[in-house]
């Protein structure tokens, strides 16, 4: 299909795609257009202009920050995420989500930064980065700015980029000698979108010191504090867990549909939870 | 806002190429009406199907999901590229002909550029990860088992399996 009329803007660096967000009044990033594509030929999406950061050279580091933290460029392809040895190495669980979405041809062209960008309720890496506490590096024409994953995803579709901003970076924590992450989705079929997602960090020495959890498929990803707090103090037996995952759907609010009603969804989405911190805190 | 025009360089199936293209032109519509290569399919224009698979830079992507300019400075190949005119085809064609890995033949280009990707890109490859390997790939035939014997088959030949 044709896409509408537009103007295509590929910019060299970050300030040079701020400048063009800025001076363009409908202007849209393209990264990977997985997503975007699909929307302007449907006609959902009217921009005026393309501007195409897929190769603008910071946006795709991968690095460590002085403060420890693993800065991965919003233009970073799943593929190169999941490739990436210093991801395997610090966040082999954001590592291997980059190598379970959708398809390989998608993997090859489909950033994080759009991922998160996007924010569908469905999507893999929000409520992962909100258990892990990511910072979320924003550049706009007032300079950089950092926001926590935590409050960036507002509404289904709708994050905390004001209009002429870019997100620039993902920042994750690194991750202590004590902490793990857990992560999983109950999937439609394999590598696809899911009907509940829980991710899960956990500091535990024998008993569990830290616990952050977060429920994806909601019309956000929500933090799961009950069930945290229910964690915190007990050892990581099975019947401890379960018994804090009961407490687990506070503020989840999934739509039900054809695929699965919203009780059957918030129930999977208790059993994503309890899983996730089962899968942190089990020995490796 | 008119639509902006952009002069872009690449490679196509090895040969230097130079064109003027749409910035709203979809990469699959340069291949087929600009390039006249009509071994790229269009299936289902979503980024479902993968029959317009084509590999850039070494990955398969699916050429309705980019724009051509996109395609800039970049290696491109179809599925012309696997053999020529009168030429034999590749040990992967031979292997799809002698498993009888097609049926109506539509999604053929776009399982061959998947498969052709997924052979290149390993060190070794399981049953599963073929059929993970081809899940961007849709046969409306049905035909996944024969089309995975044959990518098994050429993994086996090429010491992958």
């Amino acid at each position: 299909m044709l896409l509408p009329s537009l103007a295509y803007e590929r910019p060299e660096t970050v300030e040079e795609a701020v400048a063009l967000l800025r001076a363009t009044r409908n202007a849209r990033v393209l990264a990977g257009g997985q997503t975007l594509l699909n929307a302007l030929k449907l006609r959902i999406v009217h921009p005026d202009v393309l501007v195409d950061v897929s190769r603008i050279p910071s946006l795709r580091e991968i690095a460590h920050e002085p403060d420890g933290a693993l800065r991965i460029g919003a233009a970073v392809t799943y593929d190169e995420l999941a490739a990436s040895p210093l991801v395997r190495a610090a966040h082999p669980v954001t590592a291997a989500m980059g190598s379970r979405l959708v398809d390989r041809q998608v993997r090859a062209r489909g950033t994080i930064g759009g991922n998160v960008c996007l924010a569908d309720p469905t999507s893999n890496f929000p409520p992962l980065l909100v258990a892990l506490g990511a910072r979320l590096r924003v550049r706009g024409a007032r300079g950089a700015r950092e926001t926590d994953a935590d409050g960036f995803f507002l509404a289904p579709y709708m994050t905390a980029l004001a209009p002429g901003e870019l997100l620039d970076s993902v920042l994750l924590p690194a991750l202590a000698a004590d902490q793990r992450v857990g992560y999983e989705t109950l999937q439609v079929g394999t590598d696809s979108w899911a009907l509940a997602r829980a991710s899960a960090l956990v500091r535990c020495n024998g008993t569990i010191r830290e616990a952050r959890v977060a429920l994806g498929c909601g019309p956000v990803p929500v933090r799961q504090r009950a069930m945290e707090r229910a964690l915190v103090g007990r050892a990581p037996t099975a019947a401890a867990i379960a018994a804090a995952a009961a407490l687990a759907g506070e503020g989840f609010d999934p739509p039900g549909d054809v695929h699965a009603s919203a009780a059957y969804r918030t129930k999977m989405a208790i059993v994503m939870a309890r899983r996730a911190v089962r899968a942190a805190t089990e020995e490796s | 806002m008119p639509d902006s025009v952009h002069a872009i360089e690449l490679t196509v199936n090895g040969e230097p190429h130079e064109a003027v293209v749409p910035g709203r032109q979809l990469l699959v519509h340069f291949i087929r009406d600009t390039l006249g290569l009509r071994g790229t399919h269009i299936g289902c224009d979503s980024g479902n199907c993968g029959a317009c698979t084509v590999i850039v830079d070494g990955k398969a992507v699916k050429s309705c999901m980019q724009l051509a300019v996109q395609a800039d400075g970049r290696a491109l190949e179809t599925v012309e590229g696997l053999s020529g005119p009168g030429e034999e085809p590749n040990d992967l064609q031979a292997a799809f002909t002698r498993h009888h890995a097609l049926q109506c033949g539509y999604c053929t280009p776009g399982m061959l550029m998947s498969a052709t990707a997924l052979l290149e890109q390993a060190e070794e490859l399981s049953l599963d990860e073929i059929r993970r390997g081809l899940k961007g790939n849709i046969c409306r035939c049905t035909g996944y088992v024969n089309i995975v014997r044959a990518v098994e088959d050429v993994a086996a030949r090429r010491g992958l399996a």
